[in-house]
């Protein structure tokens, strides 16, 4: 059933500052949350649709204790219409996202949905393929352009591939990811962040959605990685040759 | 009193950073060479709502308050090496916001702050004069009355964006015979018929700030051009001088930061003898004090930002942070010069250049004689 674009969603995530992140281990984080910058870019790229007159409304969502409404609250100060928070606490995995994300679609019905291709703090790049699949719609993914088409039913992904720039035509209702290529995101600016303390977070369960999720993967143990012990120095090309040989053992 | 930020302040002041550090860190060493504003960098800062920090919602501002906008102007120093860019925002907020704010009719701020707020405006004042400059209210200029206008006549010097500005408050006498009661405030456009801000002056530092010598020529001022009262001049520049003295000095804080960091890092790095220089206790000490400089400039500029949120007379603690700021400013940049040797005096290594911009701070805005007197007068000597 295609119908022009009048809504988009996107979904955002909460991630550690990449500028602040504390390493690995740390106990005791004061590390600052950003709105992951892959997301960034997807909630850049439906406002620039709607200043092109091609959608009429831009509902933000995210999944995450009340902690994260800070980023909640930076979406809507770039200027995503209104948001919903997904109020849950635990760690869930991609498929758990999707199955939590296809229950927000279901009830505010939009003809496009954005992401980032990837989170930048687990790496996972799976929600958006995940939840093409769910729901049964096409997707295009790592997309460095948009265009809409044919009145606003069919969106034109540039995606950046080992191949060149791949071209391909999706009808709408689709999920799109974003990839780095796609725009510069706008920075926040004071005014709007005042303003958007004013509007409400819409706040709801899972339970309200009606979606049961159980992760089906559990997080056994982060350590910091192995530190790199120093090098040595060599007098000569010979003796280089000598200790890839005899110690390295990679000759 | 309390410095701990609200959830509200923090996520201001981590908004203002992150705009820093992703929008103001172009290189300025060519800039400054050849005396370039950088008039993009003066948008971005008035669409981020800098310019507008203090201004009442009513007229496009952000209504914060003087704590809030000092820490603000400090993250942005920090993040900013364009130090000529700060010093031109900070002459529109003091010398053409404020005195708009209090003194301005409603016509006046409608006509004028949304614009001064958003970037699209850029403001300043005209006082000082080849003849008065910390004798402020000797000044020579006449503006005398003819029907729905003022004409104007005189000269200023040391104008800071006159070249640029869309507006300036400049102060003019309307009676000599009335002294100091006679200096009165307009609002002077751009374009004023009589009216040449176009003589740049090359300076030492700030260079990226441009400058002019302002010649009034039989000037034509709309009377509603009028600023506060006819003789209300000189308390409407008393007031403008007071928040300058306070805030003017907050970006500062912030280079100062930024030279202690970059002083820290090279005392790290630089090997002589065989060890990091920073392990030489010469060294340690020198940096010691500029860490000890930052904070203590920092708590002083924090609390006149407090004090002048919370009650009217600032005067005694606006005069106290300039002095304090513009010192510690100029010390910590001279040691940073003499952390970094031979590369510290070097355009390329970026030391020598928060020098010169520093001087600068213990003349205008009253030399630091100025503000010893004005202490001293009000500690009861």
């Amino acid at each position: 059933m295609t119908q022009p674009v009048e809504k988009i969603l996107v979904a955002f995530k909460s991630v550690p500052d990449p500028y602040e992140a504390a390493a690995p281990g740390d106990s005791g984080s004061t590390a600052k949350s950003v709105i992951n910058p892959f997301d960034e870019i997807a909630i850049e790229e439906a406002l620039r649709i709607r200043e092109r007159g091609e959608t009429s409304e831009i509902v933000g969502v995210t999944i995450g204790p009340s902690s994260i409404d800070e980023q909640v609250r930076a979406a809507m100060a770039m200027g995503v219409d209104r948001a919903i928070r997904i109020d849950d606490a635990r760690l869930l995995d991609p498929y758990a996202v999707a199955r939590i994300l296809r229950g927000v679609i279901e009830k505010e019905a939009p003809q496009l949905v954005l992401m980032g291709k990837q989170a930048v703090d687990d790496d996972s790049n799976q929600v958006g393929q995940m939840l093409a699949g769910l729901l049964g719609w096409p997707q295009a993914t790592f997309v460095s352009k948009i265009e809409l088409l044919d009145n606003r039913t069919r969106a034109r992904c540039t995606r950046e591939t080992d191949a060149g720039l791949e071209v391909i035509d999706v009808n709408l209702p689709a999920i799109i990811t974003a990839d780095l290529r796609l725009n510069e995101p706008r920075y926040v600016s004071l005014p709007g962040l005042i303003k958007a303390r004013k509007k409400p977070i819409d706040v709801q369960t899972c339970q309200q959605l009606g979606v049961i999720v159980e992760p089906l993967t559990r997080l056994s143990s982060t350590a910091r990685p192995a530190r790199r012990s120093a090098g040595t120095r060599v007098e000569s090309v010979a003796e280089l040759v000598i200790k890839l040989k005899e110690e390295a053992k990679v000759l | 009193m309390d410095f701990s930020w609200s959830d509200q302040q923090r996520e201001l002041l981590d908004a203002v950073s992150r705009f820093g550090r992703e929008q103001l860190t172009y290189e300025v060493i060519e800039n400054d060479r050849n005396a370039v504003f950088n008039h993009d960098a003066w948008k971005k800062c008035g669409e981020f709502g800098i310019q507008g920090l203090l201004v009442p919602t009513e007229y496009g501002g952000l209504g914060q308050d003087p704590l809030t906008t000092v820490a603000a102007l400090e993250r942005l120093g920090y993040a900013c090496k364009d130090n000529g860019l700060l010093f031109s925002i900070n002459a529109h907020m003091w010398t053409a916001v404020i005195p708009l704010v209090f003194n301005g009719t409603e016509a006046q701020k409608r006509k004028f702050l949304p614009g001064l707020c958003d970037g699209t405006l850029i403001g300043g004042n005209a006082m000082s004069e080849p003849n008065s400059g910390s004798d402020a209210f000797a000044l020579a200029t006449t503006a005398t009355r003819a029907g729905d206008k003022y004409i104007l006549n005189g000269s200023k010097i040391f104008c800071t964006n006159g070249p640029i500005a869309d507006m300036l408050v400049v102060f003019a006498n309307v009676d000599k015979s009335r002294g100091q009661d006679g200096i009165t405030a307009f609002l002077v456009e751009k374009g004023a018929p009589g009216f040449d801000p176009s003589h740049k002056i090359e300076k030492m530092g700030v260079r990226t700030s441009p400058m002019a010598e302002v010649f009034f020529e039989n000037c034509e001022v709309p009377a509603e051009n009028l600023l506060g009262k006819e003789g209300g001049g000189a308390f409407l520049f008393t007031r403008s001088m007071t928040w300058e003295r306070g805030c003017i000095l907050a970006s500062a804080v912030g280079s100062m930061q930024r030279l202690l960091e970059k002083c820290i890092r090279y005392a790290n790095e630089r090997k002589q003898g065989g060890q990091s220089i920073g392990k030489y206790q010469l060294v340690a000490s020198k940096i010691v004090d500029m860490k000890l400089r930052v904070e203590s400039a920092r708590h002083i500029l924090y609390h006149y930002g407090w004090v002048a949120g919370h009650r009217k007379a600032v005067y005694l603690e606006a005069a106290m942070t300039k002095l304090h700021l513009a010192d510690a400013w100029v010390k910590c940049a001279e040691d940073a010069i003499q952390i970094h040797g031979g590369y510290g005096y070097m355009t390329e290594y970026e030391v020598e250049r928060e020098l010169r911009d520093a001087i600068g701070a213990k003349l205008y805005s009253g030399t630091s004689e100025i503000q010893r007197n004005i202490i001293a007068s009000l500690i009861g000597l």
